[in-house]
């Protein structure tokens, strides 16, 4: 059977680009290694009765025309407001900010008055940034090194934009894309807890402190999808964030695609330069004269392809781009609520997110024993709790508590009696250790890992040891294997300058082509990147359709 | 009051390199113009001193940004006795083992110096230094002009855009791509890429780390490798040194600024500048002089010019606002010392010792020296950066005898405080009152804290250098807070604002105003807190005395 396309990964945005190319009319085929669909945006029934978004596990960014064009409501998918971040602090105080503004502000002005006020302005001022950067997501990114006229034309009319912007949000723009969350933040607050929790969206999912330039960009990134409207904050989608992939999934087989689970791709197929189609593991072929992957460069290129097949320059840039993991997951199963010391019982404060980000300095720290290796002694945890809002997912009485950890470094040091009495050991070593063959050092000290972040929520909810009835502690190792995810890196590659927009994922390589002709890529490794978000899969899908 | 009857063209506040530059540049186009220095003599940071007797050392800088080939040409230096030494190792690195990596300008002497530690390396040198060299030359495109005007570009404005877009076409593709890279990467991911010898890539990221509040791992660093390799893409002399360390710079810009009728007033501190229906019209000295001019134009750090010397019912408030907000958190703390002997740092030879010698032997040592600085504590390892200026110029010392000059860091202005932030108030909102002045450090080191410092500068040197604490004879340690007391850094921040990349081209020091103007009509920049500001170049006063010509025309 020949196809028009194959989509080689069944995660949203595979899914999504396949559902446009479907809904175009193309004949189009999915392959999917895993038995589920959603690659990391999946539920799975881990322990019998409990049912856990065990990778990604918030919903906000995903693109309001996706939902709108395969009618994703019709198709499964309800979202559910995960209302407001609750900051436990060791003092015995808290911060905790809901949707409900005045609530809100009255509560900022509990810590400081200044930064209620403040709080208004930085809202409204975000609005303005996300409202700049939106048409900036659904953009094919041009080549500046070519510079055809259609690609000045979008540079143009992005620089339009911003001349178009009021000075004082010109310039928010500019520090925002390079400044530190913190140095951003510190220019509108003084309480050290809500800047502590607001930067933490800054470092999500890259390898960069609080402090680092760069991480305000991130920031940005995690308010897109408050702009919108309709849905105006995180939420959760009811069945675990699977249920939007399997949304997407049904659309797509309305439109026709055809999706097949439990097959993993051996090799990517070309001849004299251009993709015919992809052989299985099991050595079964399909041929179609677009190949899609929404898969990450490392695999598509360097696992799947020969090197040959490829310029060497590409190959370099697509060695060179960077995943490093920080972060990992912790899903617990419960048999009760947690109760917090500063904030006792199992009040509304639960239904939130709960952010383990008491100070900046606590932010960073985290960071610094990343940076040579370690996972944070004391970590940023973002903990939901979704079985409140959403009684599907665990036994009556019973709970499912979602705990994202940062940072985890994928390259872990190795914690022997002699690094110990060295006490140095460079990245680089930590590199070559990592290439030699055999045991991962995440696999001796995953447990630690896990033990570590329950004393962690412990230290502000004394009773969790008792509750837990099962535990999964995902590392970035874990991450990489069972996802598929290089690295472990949740975006497919860090969200950093470098790495954005006309140079994601490889310079001159940006707008969902490849070197072959009919590869193209379509996973949050494209412009404009990761969270379930699709904008990648959707812009990818038209750049095909163009030919 | 006094009033002087003498009225001239233009004031100059501060006696700095750039203030010196743009004076001398301002004469020489004909403008009456005044300078004026606190201090007792002109040089700000380019000054020498006698530690102890027959001991003569680079009071802060040890070196220049380099000098600016236009600075040097226009005001005919070499008439005022500015000449160059070429130097044959670009930076010496030592390690910890004893062993040493010179960087020869030389290519292929630098090869031969790196194979011995990778062969690796060795190759991909020449290939990196020349990339390197091409896209800082894009970047020096950039130093010579007023940065383009983004809200109201005019002709100059499109020409110096397209001026740069040509040098950047002409790149080869590879070198265009690297250049978008680079700025934004974090320099250790940048040697990284290229080099595989901790040492060696310690060595070069070092270059874009002095001075400011980044790290190695920090995004935007490699900017600052850049910035510093396109000082050199702009300068007279490609690896080239002036011969006799930033005293002579100050020397010759000062005989060439008199030269072209400049008036030169030492211990003449201003005390407010002047400011009559909207323009400014002079300055008033802390002696309660009043001098008039059609134009005053300041040397000092933007903080210190707006905060300081200019009345708050001046200026808009939002300005105000993001004049208080500008980073100048200064990090670097200056050792000297005078030695009875030349100490021996391991196999390092003398040749070696000639030029700049550095003291980070890994990425992770320079990232460990900063994480210190994170949390307002110096850092107990610090990188150093030293010279031996007495091996070039013997006369700086008695026979046989040395002085020995150190860049440490990361030592914070904020020592011993915890402050993070700088307050907090929203923009458009109250503006401050005028005692609120901007307190990112402001708290002097105590004495302890300052011999806490020098003591750990001396145990850094020590392990390099064994038995060098034995040959001090005079010793002296200059804290960032000593920078802003007595040098009138804001912060004590040596570049006067953090050269990162909101804060750089037109965002210098403020979007909006990176053009050497200020809201004040007559009231004009031209020190390191403007574009291009990266060191003792020139380039700033210079920039700035063409922009100033151009207005008083």
């Amino acid at each position: 059977m020949k196809y028009d396309a194959i989509v080689i990964g069944g995660g949203h945005n595979g899914l999504t680009c396949a559902a446009y190319l479907a809904r175009a009319g193309r004949r189009v085929l999915v392959l999917e290694r895993r038995h589920v669909l959603g690659g990391a945006a999946v539920t799975e029934e881990i322990f019998p009765g409990f049912k856990f978004s065990v990778c990604s596990y918030v919903v906000s960014l995903l693109r309001p025309e996706i939902i709108r064009d395969l009618d994703l409501p019709r198709h499964g998918m309800e979202l559910l407001p995960l209302d407001g971040t609750f900051t436990p602090m060791p003092n015995g105080d808290y911060l905790w900010r809901v949707n409900d503004h005045e609530k809100t502000r009255r509560e900022i002005a509990r810590h400081s008055r200044l930064d209620a006020e403040a709080y208004d302005e930085y809202g409204r001022a975000m609005v303005e940034m996300g409202r700049f950067a939106k048409p900036i997501l659904a953009m094919t990114p041009p080549d500046p090194t070519k510079l055809d006229p259609r690609g000045l034309l979008d540079l143009l009319s992005v620089g339009k934009r911003f001349r178009g912007m009021r000075p004082h949000d010109r310039i928010n723009q500019v520090q925002l894309l390079t400044m530190s969350a913190v140095d951003f933040l510190d220019q509108w607050f003084e309480t050290d807890v809500l800047k502590a929790t607001m930067s933490a969206s800054g470092i999500i999912g890259t390898f960069l402190g609080v402090k680092s330039p760069g991480t305000a960009y991130v920031l940005l990134h995690h308010y897109m999808g408050e702009i919108d409207g309709s849905f105006r904050s995180w939420g959760l989608s009811r069945g675990g964030t699977g249920a939007v992939s399997n949304a997407i999934g049904d659309a797509a087989r309305r439109f026709g695609a055809e999706i097949r689970t439990n097959t993993p791709v051996a090799r990517i197929l070309t001849k004299n330069g251009r993709a015919t189609g992809v052989a299985l593991e099991n050595g079964d072929e399909f041929h179609a004269d677009t190949v899609v992957s929404s898969v990450d460069p490392r695999h598509t290129f360097l696992r799947w392809m020969d090197e040959k097949e490829l310029p060497p320059d590409f190959v370099e840039g697509v060695r060179r781009y960077k995943f490093r993991g920080s972060s990992g997951k912790v899903n617990l199963a419960l048999d009760g609520l947690p109760n917090f010391t500063c904030l006792p019982g199992t009040g509304s404060h639960l239904r939130g997110a709960i952010s383990i980000s008491p100070s900046v300095d606590y932010m960073e720290r985290a960071y610094d024993d990343a940076k040579y290796g370690r996972f944070s002694r004391r970590p940023y945890i973002d903990i939901v709790i979704p079985s409140l809002t959403d009684t599907s997912v665990a036994p009556p009485g019973k709970h499912v508590m979602s705990c994202f950890v940062q940072y985890a470094p994928y390259e872990l040091r190795r914690e022997s009696e002699e690094t110990r009495r060295d006490g140095e050991e460079t990245r680089r070593e930590r590199e070559e250790a990592r290439r030699e063959p055999g045991e991962h050092e995440w696999d001796r000290q995953r447990e630690a890992f896990g033990d570590t972040v329950i004393d962690t929520i412990a230290e502000h909810a004394p009773n969790i040891r008792d509750l837990i009835l099962h535990r999964q502690v995902l590392t970035p190792l874990d991450i990489e294997r069972d996802f598929g995810l290089s690295e472990g890196n949740i975006f497919q590659g860090e969200l950093t300058l470098e790495q954005l927009f006309f140079l994601r994922p490889v310079p001159g390589w940006a707008q969902y082509t490849t070197p072959v002709r009919g590869l193209y890529m379509c996973g949050s490794a494209t412009h404009p990147g990761g969270g379930i978000m699709g904008a990648p899969g959707k812009n990818a899908a038209e750049r095909i359709l163009k030919g | 009051m006094a009033m002087t009857p003498a009225r001239y063209d233009a004031i100059v506040i501060g006696g700095g390199i750039n203030g010196l530059t743009c004076a001398a540049m301002l004469g020489k186009a004909g403008l009456r113009t005044l300078l004026l220095e606190r201090r007792d003599a002109v040089g700000g940071c380019a000054a020498e001193h006698e530690l102890a007797p027959g001991f003569r050392v680079p009071t802060l800088a040890h070196r220049t940004g380099p000098l600016r080939a236009d600075v040097v040409n226009d005001l005919r230096l070499a008439d005022h006795g500015l000449s160059f030494v070429t130097r044959p190792v670009r930076v010496t690195a030592l390690a910890p083992d004893g062993r040493a990596l010179a960087l020869f300008s030389d290519a292929t002497a630098a090869v031969g110096a790196i194979r011995p530690w990778s062969r690796h390396d060795a190759g991909a040198w020449p290939a990196f230094a020349q990339s390197l060299g091409r896209v800082a030359d894009v970047v020096g495109t950039l130093f010579t002009r007023t940065p383009p005007d983004v809200d109201d570009p005019g002709a100059h404005d499109l020409w110096t855009a397209m001026r740069t877009a040509g040098a950047f076409r002409r790149l080869p593709k590879d070198d265009a791509w690297r250049l978008l890279r680079w700025g934004p990467m974090a320099v250790a991911d940048l040697v990284s890429e290229v080099f595989e010898t901790e040492l060696l890539r310690a060595a070069v990221a070092a270059d874009g780390l002095l001075g400011g509040m980044m790290g190695p791992w920090s995004a935007g660093s490699g900017l600052q490798l850049l910035l510093h390799e396109a000082n050199h893409s702009v300068a007279a002399l490609r690896d080239a040194e002036v011969e006799g360390g930033p005293i002579a710079v100050s020397r010759s810009l000062e005989a060439a600024a008199r030269r072209h009728g400049v008036a030169i007033r030492t211990h003449a501190e201003v005390a407010q500048v002047i400011v009559r229906g909207d323009r400014a019209v002079g300055v008033t000295l802390t002696s309660g002089e009043t001098i008039e001019s059609r134009a005053v134009v300041s040397g000092l750090d933007p903080k210190r010019t707006f905060l300081s010397l200019c009345d708050a019912e001046h200026l808009p408030p939002e300005f105000l606002w993001r004049i208080r907000r500008v980073r100048t958190r200064g990090t670097l703390a200056k050792v000297n010392l005078a030695l009875s002997a030349l100490p021996a740092f391991g196999e390092a030879t003398r040749q070696m010792l000639a030029g700049p010698v550095r003291i980070a032997p890994t990425l992770d040592y320079l990232e460990r020296a900063f994480d210190h600085a994170k949390y307002g504590e110096w850092s107990r390892e610090p990188w150093i950066e030293l010279t031996i200026p007495s091996i070039v110029d013997a006369s700086l010392a008695p026979a046989g005898a040395h002085v020995l000059s150190a860049y440490v860091q990361w030592v914070p202005n904020s020592v011993g405080s915890r402050e993070s932030g700088v307050g907090s108030r929203k923009p458009g909102g109250e503006p401050p009152s005028g005692g609120d002045v901007p307190s990112e450090a402001s708290r002097r080191a105590t004495a302890s804290e300052t011999d806490g410092i020098f003591d750990t500068v001396l145990a850094t040197l020590e392990r390099y250098a064994p038995g060098l604490r034995g040959l001090v004879v005079a010793s002296q340690c200059i804290t960032p807070a000593d920078m802003e007391g007595e040098w009138g850094l804001s912060g004590g921040h040596i570049f006067h604002g953090e050269l990162a990349l909101d804060q750089m081209l037109m965002m210098r020091p403020l979007l909006g105003f990176g053009h050497y103007r200020s809201p004040v009509d007559g009231l004009f920049l031209c020190g390191s807190g403007t574009h291009p500001g990266t060191g003792l170049t020139g380039g700033s006063g210079a920039n700035a005395a063409h922009v100033i010509a151009e207005a008083l025309r």
